[in-house]
């Protein structure tokens, strides 16, 4: 009869509000590009949302905006604005509207869309970010968490994973040489309400994962490269890794409830 | 033992009632409807114009007609509306009088003698049979038997309150319920001190924490659950209260108590009204100003009503928002319908549940309607009260209780 404030839609706008500090910082450091950058990416989205509500019933959803700020945030300056809107159609598209939009996407699309760039341009290296654009992360993101839409446990395990493996390969330093976009990047594309685990402790796990992950990644590639293929990563093993928690919960279960 | 539940959510809402008994305004009408007992093949046994006592059989099932459901209050029979599938829609009552039919209480108790006096009172639609959440056959037998005395939904009644004024009714009850089954009599109650005299026998069980705490499926998740096999039934206390009464003075009590609360009520409180009662006459003089919802049940899973329905004990009287914009509007020129929202968890939606199962998991099963995946996550523990909360905190965007009922029903088909 009552119904309670968190329906989709009301959790997608907190998500684009959250995001909003960011876009700020973003156009003040990037300037008219970044501006230009991120409208053209919202255009994008909002396009393919249009396409998708017409022909197959999927409805837009405002959470998807994230994904045009994510890729003008961290897309390395030096790509051309058409391959901007090409990962970003990447990601909205194959991240998200074929499986019927968000809500019931099984990965982070900005995720998606940031991968697909790094794969097409893989010399350019993603802005690394700097701490003005951490600060502008961080009311957004304990907004989130108040509301209860971010998984805190996913924040806590990737910080601990991510510090006990960097310092295990001695990498420290570079961890703090991006913490801009390595913020971001947690809240906005590991920390997915929606695709990440969706069993409490599967949440650790991911983050756990996702943390690791990023440390080896950053032996090879830069930071926020590691952290994007990072989320990408973990978020395919999130489902294993709730099916590995749900069989040994029921297991659990039935152990506890045997009965002659 | 105190079972400490650490899920749940605390759901703040004006016009808590407080917790003193008051007789209710007198009842004019009462009504019985069909679509409390969707399971029953009901045969109308009166007609309009009859003449009938407190406890007079009105329907019993055609598949088994020793069940009957009786006649909350004494009076005429104002109107029988049969609805499709000759299904009972609502009867309804026009009060006046008040003649008891007398029940023969047995001399020494069996369970067959209990289980027939429940059924020839209409006490037997009382029970609730898990898996699943029907009225138990006549010949079953429980493994085990669950009263619920606590109640955790908002604007509720302290069930401590209602119990300790009718305390030899309750004990009177639950030495009947015993007969009902060779497994154990679980009363779980809320923590405070013990509602049950010791000696009693009968197994108490405290519950303390928020809402759902208060749900038999919290209990029976975490004393016997069933999901895998075995029957229990649960019964709420007031229904306990009245087999009391038709065990120790032989007719059905003349009233429940009930919560009349909720931000539109002057004076939200206890009171004293029959099963069924017609809400018009229950509040008249009582609600404030403005445009209200009646609801009969809790603000979570109840629904507005014109009657009291069967199984609630709570008047909510809400405001009624401004009429929605219909949430999804039509694009124009498109026909394609949109898809239902879709569910995202957050961190209330994970904390909604009573039974231990994983909440998410299981409600995307019954949203994508995956009945397979949703029996193997558990949803057998579950009957639609216990997705009350669920819906709430995912904003209403699906019934999830109405999706877990479809997944039931063919649950329950399979051989």
């Amino acid at each position: 009869m009552i119904r309670g404030l968190w329906t989709p839609d009301t959790v997608g706008w907190l998500l684009v509000a959250a995001g909003a500090p960011v876009a700020v910082a973003m156009i003040l450091d990037q300037g008219p590009d970044g501006l230009i950058r991120l409208a053209l990416g919202l255009a994008v989205v909002a396009a393919w949302q249009s396409l998708f509500r017409f022909n197959m019933g999927v409805m837009p959803a405002p959470a998807s905006a994230i994904t045009a700020l994510a890729v003008a945030v961290m897309a390395p300056h030096e790509v051309p604005l058409w391959q901007i809107g090409f990962a970003v159609s990447f990601g909205a598209v194959v991240g998200e509207l074929i499986f019927g939009g968000w809500g019931r996407n099984f990965l982070n699309a900005s995720a998606v869309a940031l991968s697909f760039l790094s794969l097409s341009v893989p010399n350019a290296d993603f802005v690394a970010g700097d701490a003005g654009l951490a600060l502008a992360v961080v009311p957004g993101a304990i907004m989130l968490a108040l509301t209860g839409i971010l998984p805190i446990s996913i924040l806590a395990a990737f910080a601990t994973a991510l510090w006990v493996a960097a310092m295990a390969l001695g990498l420290t330093p570079q961890i703090l040489a991006a913490p801009g976009t390595l913020v971001f990047a947690v809240v906005f594309l590991v920390a997915d309400p929606v695709a990440s685990a969706a069993t409490p402790l599967g949440r650790w796990v991911q983050g756990a994962l996702a943390g690791a992950f990023t440390a080896f990644l950053m032996t090879g590639t830069s930071v926020p490269q590691a952290v994007v293929f990072a989320a990408l990563l973990a978020g395919l093993f999130a489902p294993l890794v709730d099916q590995g928690i749900i069989a040994l919960h029921l297991r659990w279960r039935r152990v506890r409830h045997a009965r002659p | 033992m105190t079972h400490r539940f650490r899920r749940g959510l605390d759901i703040a809402m004006d016009g808590t009632p407080e917790q003193v008994l008051a007789r209710g305004n007198a009842v004019e009408t009462v009504a019985v409807f069909g679509g409390d007992y969707p399971r029953m093949r009901t045969e109308v046994l009166v007609a309009p114009g009859d003449d009938v006592a407190r406890g007079d059989p009105l329907i019993r099932d055609r598949k088994h007609p020793e069940i009957m459901i009786t006649a909350p209050a004494s009076g005429r029979i104002a109107t029988v509306e049969i609805g499709p599938r000759r299904h009972l829609s609502m009867l309804s009552i026009n009060c006046s009088g008040n003649s008891a039919r007398s029940f023969s209480r047995p001399q020494a108790p069996t369970r067959d003698s209990v289980a027939s006096l429940c059924q020839a009172c209409g006490l037997w639609s009382g029970f609730v049979e898990r898996p699943f959440g029907r009225i138990p056959a006549p010949d079953a037998a429980p493994d085990a038997i669950f009263v619920t005395a606590m109640e955790s939904a908002p604007l509720s009644a302290d069930a401590a309150v209602v119990i300790r004024f009718r305390r030899k009714l309750f004990h009177a009850g639950l030495r009947a319920v015993r007969y009902l089954t060779d497994g154990k009599v679980f009363v779980c109650q809320g923590p405070v001190a013990d509602l049950v005299e010791a000696g009693t026998p009968v197994r108490v069980e405290r519950f303390a924490g928020a809402h759902p705490v208060g749900l038999p499926g919290t209990h029976i998740d975490r004393l016997y659950p069933v999901e895998r096999g075995g029957t229990v039934w649960q019964i709420h206390y007031q229904d306990v209260i009245a087999l009391g009464s038709v065990m120790s003075e032989g007719v059905l009590p003349e009233t429940r108590v009930v919560a009349l609360a909720g931000p539109g009520v002057q004076r939200p409180r206890l009171i004293e009204a029959p099963e069924g009662a017609a809400l018009d006459d229950l509040l008249r003089g009582e609600l404030l100003g403005g445009q209200m919802r009646v609801v009969s049940g809790s603000p979570l899973s109840g629904s507005e009503a014109s009657h009291l329905r069967r199984g609630d004990h709570q008047i909510s009287v809400l405001r009624r928002a401004r009429p929605r914009k219909p949430a999804r509007r039509r694009w124009p020129g498109h026909a394609t319908e949109p898809r239902p929202a879709p569910v995202v968890p957050t961190l209330a939606l994970g904390r909604s549940l009573g039974p231990d199962l994983p909440v998410v998991p299981l409600i995307r099963a019954l949203s994508a309607g995956d009945v397979e995946t949703a029996d193997r996550l558990g949803c057998r523990a579950l009957l639609e009260e216990d997705l009350a909360l669920a819906t709430y905190a995912a904003g209403g965007a699906q019934d999830f209780g109405m999706l877990l009922r479809r997944a039931l029903d063919m649950l329950e088909q399979q051989p």
